[in-house]
């Protein structure tokens, strides 16, 4: 399955990324707007009811005297439930009269008490919760010198913005996993499809032109997407059974006029005079390399079928190798030139006798061909961790990078080699040969000259063999 | 030599039917599959001559059904060109050896020679001899008029296979196909080259040459005249 890198990269990861972002600052300026409200209106509320109540007091004052006002306090603060309400009276000599706060300096108006002004004597050592919050007061001056001081707890505004910020944080933690875990849910399934969509192309490439992309049904855009690459794969498969179809026609077709054509010159030879025998032997000739360059281009097409897998048994390329070898070493020194050949130990892949054998023929006939006298030759086997590498490598003229990919063109030739005899698709039969075998063919500069090199994987002999 | 001839074309039966009476063959000859079968199980051929496609009945069913049957009679097989598992398939249902049309006379000539005189229980006996010069399969060695002679794995190999079909003209094809297991056209001379040095070894010391060129077919080892 996939890393999470691979998931990090992913679009459904990015897009999913900005919305849970833009979800969350909705989330925060949503909390941001009722936490100020909530406050305010708390705040608010508790300032008029002190207002409220002072203005009772100070009516009391006004209408009666300083007695009854201090009667009434007193009333008061014998039962004071939470929130708890604090009064002060004093004298105009700064004395308390009545209330449950210690005496203070008059303050006119709004006035926010710490527990510590209020109560030095009790911080960090009473039992009543409600003594660890401040106190929001209101003062009052009264006309006789006295100071009249109405306040209450914030123990309430507190418990609600705890309340509040507490409410939000779990609404937040909540928000980003759901916003998390449904993201690498929807990514891991969208990944899931990518990848299907991917191992069909894959295969596709491998041949196996018949693979098609599961679709689920129900219309969504990987469906859809599916649905487009399959109605794609079935159209070019379409058209490539009937380019097959042509060619094996043309095969057809084409043969029984050869076959005739070439009866006949045969014919013509065993009656013709000395002097006419020559240009038929001749016709014959130039008739059988057409015959040659037909035989190997049907050779290539059904290479390229992959019918050939089922018959892939166990064998030793290095005896391959070196059978081969050994045929050419002669025909190399002839020719002035130097095959060397080194193989190492038994090396066994799952493939095709006698196509290997071509494959090998045709690479050392190569050099052969086309390099001058002098030239060595190295044919090699090597094994490198689980890669069988089959490699001949030249110090003849090479050919320049720019070139390379080109060789394997069918009918493709170097300028150099346009002389020599040669109908430009050894090298595209072992292109076919290796791909059959799930092999890859790299060719390199061996500084001076050409390298060949097959790699034949140990994953794909496998791969190859449960086909 | 009485041969049977399956083939529905015409000018390739002709081609091959006359060839064959100009060499003094009986030549027999079935133009459709059925047909053919009906005469290959009555027996009483040296050979037969079958092309794998066939109209009614196949080439390969007609090779199978006779094997099936207990006629052992030796079977070439004709298959369209470039049909690269038909070789496989031919030899598998009993055919004994193929040939790709279009073919040259000469190759198919040599290929039903070499085909009819070998001997029903494939002959292993231990030397082969050609004149004065023998090898011994088991101990590997060549020897001529006594003297010995050095040869190269490949080289014994081809030697072997001259001297096992002495007498008789083997072409370069079969050669690939036998001795090197080719079964393709190489580009450059892989059997010419072979041969020549195979012939520096065994011919160039001696009087009388033993490995001849037959012109326009191929090689035949064997005393002339």
């Amino acid at each position: 399955m996939a890393s999470p890198v691979s998931f990090l990269r992913t679009t459904s990861f990015r897009f999913l990324a900005w919305y849970a972002a833009i979800f969350g600052i909705s989330v925060v300026m949503l909390f941001a707007t009722v936490y100020w409200i909530t406050l305010a209106a708390l705040d608010r509320q508790r300032s008029e009811s002190v207002q409220r109540e002072l203005q009772v007091l100070s009516d009391l004052y006004s209408e009666r005297d300083v007695d009854s006002v201090m009667r009434a306090i007193q009333l008061r603060v014998i039962d004071l439930r939470p929130p708890r309400r604090y009064y002060l009276l004093q004298d105009a000599s700064g004395t308390r009269i009545a209330g449950n706060l210690p005496p203070m300096k008059p303050v006119e108006g709004d006035v926010e008490l710490p527990v510590s002004a209020l109560f030095p004597d009790r911080v960090g050592k009473s039992e009543d919760p409600l003594d660890a919050y401040p106190v929001a007061a209101l003062g009052l001056r009264l006309e006789n010198g006295g100071f009249l001081l109405v306040g209450e707890n914030q123990y309430r505004t507190i418990k609600a913005r705890e309340a509040i910020i507490r409410a939000f944080s779990w609404g937040i933690l909540i928000t980003v996993l759901l916003a998390a875990g449904g993201g690498m849910v929807l990514g891991v399934g969208f990944l899931r499809r990518i990848e299907e969509i991917n191992r069909t192309t894959r295969s596709i490439m491998e041949g196996d032109l018949s693979q098609r992309v599961p679709a689920r049904g129900g219309g969504t855009e990987m469906d859809q997407l599916a649905l487009n690459l399959n109605a794609m794969l079935d159209r070019i498969q379409m058209l490539m059974e009937s380019v097959k179809r042509v060619s094996d026609d043309i095969a057809h077709d084409l043969r029984t006029p050869l076959s005739r054509l070439r009866h006949q010159l045969e014919s013509a030879q065993s009656k013709a005079a000395p002097g006419e025998d020559a240009v038929i032997e001749q016709s014959i000739a130039e008739l059988d390399s057409i015959l040659a360059t037909f035989s190997a281009l049907l050779r290539i097409a059904q290479i390229e079928t992959g019918a050939r897998k089922a018959a892939f048994s166990c064998v030793d390329l290095a005896q391959i190798v070196k059978s081969v070898a050994d045929a050419y070493v002669p025909v190399a020194e002839d020719r002035d030139q130097k095959l060397e050949v080194m193989i190492g130990r038994p090396s066994s892949i799952h493939g095709d006798r006698e196509l290997l054998t071509q494959l090998v023929a045709n690479l050392i006939e190569n050099p052969i061909h086309h390099c001058p006298a002098g030239v060595k030759i190295t044919v090699g086997l090597r094994r490198d961790a689980d890669v069988t590498v089959f490699y001949v490598a030249d110090t003849g003229p090479g050919i320049p990078a720019s070139e390379r990919d080109k060789v394997f063109r069918r009918f493709y030739r170097l300028e150099a080699s346009r002389t020599t005899p040669g109908n430009g698709l050894g090298l595209s039969i072992v292109k076919a040969i290796a791909d059959l075998h799930g092999a890859s063919v790299e060719l390199s500069d061996n500084q001076p000259g050409l390298k060949v090199a097959i790699r034949f994987p140990a994953t794909a002999e496998r791969g190859a063999a449960k086909k | 030599m009485k041969i049977l001839l399956i083939e529905d074309d015409t000018q390739t039966s002709d081609y091959v039917a006359n060839g064959m009476r100009e060499r003094g063959h009986v030549v027999d000859h079935a133009a459709n599959g059925r047909d053919g079968l009906f005469r290959a199980t009555g027996g009483g051929f040296d050979i037969m001559i079958i092309d794998r496609m066939l109209p009614a009945v196949d080439g390969l069913t007609i090779v199978k059904t006779m094997r099936g049957a207990g006629i052992k009679t030796p079977v070439l097989l004709l298959t369209t060109l470039g049909g690269i598992n038909d070789r496989v398939e031919g030899l598998e249902a009993g055919a004994d050896d193929y040939l790709t049309k279009p073919f040259a006379f000469a190759e198919l000539l040599a290929r039903v020679n070499a085909l009819s005189r070998r001997p029903p229980i494939v002959d292993e006996s231990t030397v082969l001899r050609a004149g004065d010069l023998e090898l011994n399969r088991l101990k590997r060695t060549v020897t001529r008029g006594g003297k010995r002679i050095e040869l190269q794995p490949q080289e014994f190999r081809l030697l072997e296979y001259l001297m096992h079909n002495a007498g008789q003209v083997v072409t370069r094809t079969m050669l690939l196909e036998n001795v090197w297991e080719f079964h393709f056209d190489p580009r450059t001379s892989v059997v010419e080259t072979h041969i020549s040095r195979l012939r520096a070894k065994v011919d160039r010391d001696f009087d009388e040459e033993l490995i001849h060129t037959v012109r326009g077919s191929g090689y035949s080892l064997g005393i002339t005249g």
